[in-house]
């Protein structure tokens, strides 16, 4: 008990080093960078490691569904470097990757990069779309039931609770068969030309894609502003002689932005995943068709490439969410709330 | 010019269910003070938000609520706007609820300047700072740069009142602006709202359920309960000779220091202490990495039969001590011993913490989560038999019945789970269960804080008496020094995690010998016609 | 098995209004398809595999009430026993899903010890993996059929149903209530598991209820694309996928009707996960 004697320590909770909040807002910054960055790292392994789950010959499983004969198993050892131990493929992989090389198709007898290269517009498009359909239609419903109540609110949430539990395949079998089949408004297969008809092509796959994510968009926009509403500041906000519309915009829905945020991050990876059931669907060049085709005819290297990208962009998508989650609030940055 | 702020046989109710105000009637002057008394579920906040135009949704509504002639009730829109950005102001209760927290102060200040006073933003910042300046809060350039979240719960009301008086209102309602602040700060804003209602002579409707707050603020008090006006009239009659029953039970639940009631301590007699403490410290890493000494070289002890209050506001490691008393937490440095046991410096064990279990208990402030949802009253002080007293299950049942009767919780309700209870019975089963392990210290961490006047006074009562019954040892962590004079002999004030003073609770109250406990007695609100007087 | 949708059904019933009409509704929807694909051996009316040539494409009648499919296959029949691998995919990855997630999230709530830290970097990294992303990469590895996408949806839902058991413990963990079992002297596993846990399985149930949609969804859509169950084996996903062809002929119940029922069940699935959460959500706070 003699230590306490020396010295009394200062009575007041001492404040130490106080951060600035640019300084946190760096350091939260530098801190998700290195997540993402190790995140993908043991992705990677995954990724990588995944076929050898398998007992068996490597050689043989990469070339499953094929004639095994002996030169193409020593092409493929010497391709694969299957010989050398699996540190040093997965090695030879990574660094394959960093710099742009995601090694051979055997379906394609062409580099992986350069199938991916020409699929990759197809996607992206069908994706944007998408997004473009779920931003608005979403938001535009959550945003009209959450300030509506009674009627509006129960035809939007019936109507989006119906949306909602159509399945990507299911909405682009009802679309085809009602606006392309019956209708004959829409073309129902293929990527068509450039532009406009590109554009023409890709609607009805892009509503397909987008439909349930529209669902699940009014329903959290529509969530989050009702919780805003009840909030207490938005009420002062009122008192205080605001207009409605003041307070909806600068209140209500500047502060309902966060969980907004985190689902928009969550439906990213969505729409790349999905995009392979409705690309298929609709005989769509992207990647989503691309891995499809690669797992029925058994192109590791080429699923290997697809998945390790759509992680990539999943991962990137959270990281960008989460860096923008401390500018829309303030507390975060200060660690006085997460989300 | 017409009334002020004229409320007449207001109703209010919801379609289906009982009025939630009925025949309200009130009315405010110009440069007067009105307050509005009223416990939990009166309908106290109803009738102020009534006054500008904010009803709840779907409610339906009978009579009139004028301010300077205009009926909020059948206003159109636009009038209503012009009301609240005119005539009337409000100051919410909880601040850190009331302003955005996305946003900065000066976002908050400037933005009905620039939205519809059409100033430009120098004009509304410049405007905005004079008026922080005057609200008493200091170095405020920085300030309008900041977030709520950076500034401390008394500041933050400051900010909200300047938000208020920005506008000029004629009209200012106040709905418990000091009930989630510390008392030295409440005073503080006590002062500044009389000194602003007085200079600009304001009328100000202010809404509590303290009768001593009300009191030291109001010429004029209107009691209501359950919706209904039960008394007014001016502040000292209504205090001094209450006419309606209820108030006189309010009055006298009022929880007030009297220094000749304060109970006596056990004789000493040289058995070894019950609780001894010795140089206690806590220390805590905040998330920013900051570290915070919530108590530091803490030292005192408390005699079997003895009674020990420990006051202090928030953040002064209170509840810090009470929760290392109960073993909840690990003490960093120091030496904690019950009955002469010195307490392991480590998380306990199963059976250390079975053991510590006789000898010690808690009753926490929160009656709406310290008991489990899901299990019957009954059943909850049942299992606590089971556990300490080695009961079968018929006896512990038993028991537990007759310990449930003996807090004042009827037959009735021993088959309730406690979403079927009020506070107070909540608060009595949580009672009973501690009991229910017979410890000899029982540590009451703020367990009536929450609870309404009323209510808590019959708490309170139910603590004396059963301390008087099974010789129990209290202590008794509070932020409030009335319900100390009450129920402890001894006591002990902290600040900021140190010990500033402790000693019989009859000498430091009436001679504190520290500057900080002098403050926290001053701080107590009195009445206007007692500051008159001296 | 089918317990981790129920459980809440059964116990927050004695509180009163549990389900909406709409709500209860859907819940005799769910038990209907349930029933009939459970008894499909004992009430369908055709080998659902039996190809009859002589009534290709057949409409309503009174041999086939639901008409016939490209093969001359009763679509009744076909739907009913396609039931029973739709549902049963589903209510695997759940069952297993939620019995894991939830021992993991609560053992990683309430202690913080190296095991959890691990625990949740594993959970982090399986977040990076969306679930139909993983069936695939299973399915490339393990081969088509429905045991590589249901390991690997399982693997999938786990973290997540871990992280909501995790903030709940953690938030139960805090309140006084449990604080004051501690008190008592109460043994942590009592606490944990006889006190804490029956209090967050409801929220825990409607979670896995809401999952149990989105599963069955993933899984139709991989038996769809064709690398899920595999002909002739009915399923709905791969029903729909067969019946392409005689939809753009014009020939539209052949698809319509599994789609239909997919919808009707995830539907009927999301509206009780919903209420139930939406319920369950407000008892709590």
């Amino acid at each position: 008990m003699a230590v306490t004697e020396l010295a009394a320590p200062p009575a007041r909770p001492t404040p130490g080093r106080k951060k600035s909040p640019a300084t946190s807002l760096i350091v939260l910054a530098l801190r998700k960078v290195g997540t993402l960055l190790i995140t993908l790292f043991f992705a990677s392994l995954v990724v990588f490691f995944s076929r050898f789950v398998l007992p068996g010959d490597p050689a043989r499983f990469l070339l499953r569904g094929r004639s095994p004969k002996p030169e193409a198993l020593v092409e493929i050892t010497k391709q694969f470097g299957l010989d050398k131990p699996p540190i040093e493929q997965y090695l030879t992989w990574v660094g394959g990757i960093l710099h742009g090389d995601w090694g051979r198709s055997l379906t394609y007898r062409q580099s992986v990069s350069d199938v991916l290269l020409n699929r990759l517009p197809v996607t992206l498009e069908l994706a944007a779309l998408a997004a473009v359909f779920i931003t608005v239609l979403g938001l535009a419903a959550g945003i009209l039931a959450s300030l509506n109540k009674g009627g509006w609110d129960r035809f939007i949430l019936i109507t989006v609770t119906a949306a909602g539990a159509i399945p990507p395949f299911v909405a682009a079998i009802a679309l085809t068969a009602l606006f392309a089949v019956q209708l004959g408004w829409f073309p129902s297969f293929g990527s068509g030309d450039e532009g406009l008809g590109r554009l023409w092509h890709l609607t009805l796959p892009a509503l397909a894609l987008g439909l349930t994510f529209i669902a699940f968009m009014a329903r959290v926009t529509r969530s989050s502003m009702n919780e805003q509403l009840t909030r207490e500041h938005v009420e002062v906000a009122t008192s205080r002689g605001l207009k409605r519309s003041s307070v909806v915009f600068r209140h209500v829905l500047r502060n309902a932005l966060g969980p907004i945020l985190t689902v928009s991050g969550v439906l990213i990876a969505g729409l790349l995943v999905s995009s392979a059931i409705v690309e298929q669907t609709f005989g769509l060049t992207g990647i989503g068709q691309l891995l499809v085709q690669s797992i029925d005819r058994l192109d590791f290297a080429v699923v290997q490439a697809i998945v390790m990208i759509v992680v990539t962009a999943f991962v990137l998508a959270n990281t960008i969410v989460d860096l923008i989650q401390p500018l829309i609030d303030p507390r975060i940055a200060a660690g006085t709330e997460s989300r | 010019m017409s009334k002020l702020l004229e409320i007449e046989q207001f109703s209010l109710h919801f379609p289906g269910r009982g009025a939630l105000l009925s025949d309200v009637s009130l009315h405010v002057d110009d440069g007067e003070a009105v307050a509005l008394v009223g416990e939990s579920g009166s309908g106290k906040s109803l009738t102020t938000r009534a006054a500008l135009g904010l009803f709840p949704e779907f409610s339906r509504l009978s009579g009139s609520v004028k301010v300077r002639g205009l009926d909020t009730t059948s206003a159109p829109a636009a009038k209503l706007l012009e009301l609240r950005r005119n005539h009337a102001s409000m100051i919410f209760q909880d601040p850190r609820a009331g302003i955005n927290p996305v946003r900065t102060v000066g976002d908050f200040l400037t933005e009905t300047l620039v939205r519809w006073r059409g100033l430009s933003r120098e004009e509304a910042y410049a405007r905005a700072v004079t008026q922080l300046d005057q609200v008493g809060l200091r170095r405020t350039k920085d300030l309008m740069r900041q977030y709520p979240h950076q500034l401390s719960g008394g500041m933050l009301q400051r900010v909200m009142i300047a938000g208020a008086l920005l506008d000029s209102p004629e009209l200012l309602l106040c709905d418990e602006p000091t009930t989630a602040l510390d008392v030295t700060t409440q005073a503080g804003i006590v002062e500044l709202l009389r000194e602003q209602q007085q200079a600009r002579g304001m009328g100000m409707l202010f809404i509590t359920h303290d009768l001593n707050l009300a009191a030291s603020l109001c010429d004029r008090v209107y009691v209501l309960r359950k919706g209904e006006v039960v008394e007014h009239g001016g502040a000292r009659e209504v205090f001094m000779s209450p006419h309606a029953d209820y108030t006189r039970q309010l009055v006298g639940a009022t929880p007030r220091i009297e220094i000749d009631k304060v109970p006596a301590a056990p004789a000493a007699d040289g058995t070894v202490p019950l609780l001894a403490v010795k140089r206690l410290c806590k220390r805590y890493e905040l998330p920013s990495g900051e570290e915070l000494t919530a108590l530091n070289d803490a030292t005192f002890s408390l005699a079997p039969g003895g009674s020990l209050g420990v006051v202090g506001e928030s953040g002064s490691g209170k509840s810090t001590l009470a929760r290392m008393i109960v073993a909840l937490e690990t003490a960093d440095e120091g030496e904690l011993a019950i009955n002469g046991r010195v307490r392991a410096p480590r998380p306990l064990r199963a059976a250390e913490r079975k053991l510590l279990a006789k000898d010690v208990q808690i009753v926490f402030q929160d009656p709406y989560l310290s008991l489990d949802p899901r299990i019957v009253v009954g059943k909850a002080v049942a299992d606590v038999f089971r556990l300490h007293q080695g009961q079968g299950r018929a006896e512990a049942v038993k028991s537990a019945e007759k310990l449930l009767e003996r807090v004042g919780i009827g037959p009735e309700r021993f088959d309730s789970k406690p979403r079927a209870l009020s506070g107070g019975q909540r608060q009595r089963v949580a009672i009973a269960k501690a009991l229910a392990a017979r410890p000899k210290l029982l540590v009451l961490d703020e367990a009536t804080s929450a609870l309404d006047v009323s209510v808590q006074a019959q708490v309170l009562e139910l603590v004396e008496e059963l301390r008087e019954q099974l010789g129990l040892t209290l202590l008794f962590v509070t932020h409030d020094l009335a319900v100390v004079s009450r129920l402890c002999a001894e006591l002990l004030v902290l600040q900021h995690g140190e010990i500033v003073e402790q000693g019989s609770t009859a000498k430091i109250l009436s001679a504190p010998a520290n500057a900080y406990t002098r403050m926290l007695i001053d701080s107590r609100p009195r009445a206007l016609w007692e500051e008159q007087l001296a | 098995m089918t317990l981790t949708g129920t459980i809440p059904l059964l116990r927050t019933r004695s509180y009163g209004s549990l389900l909406s009409g709409t709500g209860w509704f859907a819940a005799v929807v769910t038990l209907v398809v349930v029933l009939l694909s459970v008894l499909a051996p004992v009430l369908a009316p055709y080998d659902p595999d039996f190809v009859d040539l002589s009534s290709v494409l057949g409409g309503p009648s009174g041999a086939h009430w639901l008409g016939t499919d490209a093969l001359g296959r009763d679509l009744f029949s076909r739907l009913m026993y396609g039931g029973r691998t739709s549902l049963m995919g589903p209510l695997i990855v759940v069952a297993a899903s939620t019995v894991l997630g939830m021992l993991l999230g609560l053992a990683t709530g309430w202690t913080d010890g190296w095991m959890s830290r691990i625990l949740n970097r594993i959970f982090d990294l399986l977040f990076a993996f969306p679930a139909l992303l993983l069936s695939m990469l299973a399915i490339a590895i393990f081969g088509k059929g429905l045991m590589a996408p249901i390991l690997a949806m399982t693997i999938s839902y786990v973290p997540y149903v871990a992280r909501l058991t995790q903030q709940l413990v953690v938030a139960e963990r805090a309140r006084p209530y449990v604080q004051a079992y501690r008190v008592l002297g109460f043994r942590t596993p009592w606490v944990v598991l006889g006190r804490v846990m029956p209090n967050l399985v409801p929220t825990i149930g409607a979670q896995s209820t809401l999952n149990f949609g989105y599963v069955l969804a993933d899984l139709a859509a991989l038996s769809f694309i064709g690398l899920g169950i595999q002909p002739p084996t009915s399923d709905w996903g791969a029903m729909i996928e067969e019946a392409r062809g005689a939809l753009l002929g014009g020939h539209v119940l052949p698809g319509l009707l599994p789609a239909l029922v997919v919808v009707l069940i995830v539907v009927s699935i999301n509206v009780i996960g919903e209420e139930l959460s939406d319920r369950i959500g407000g008892k709590l706070s």
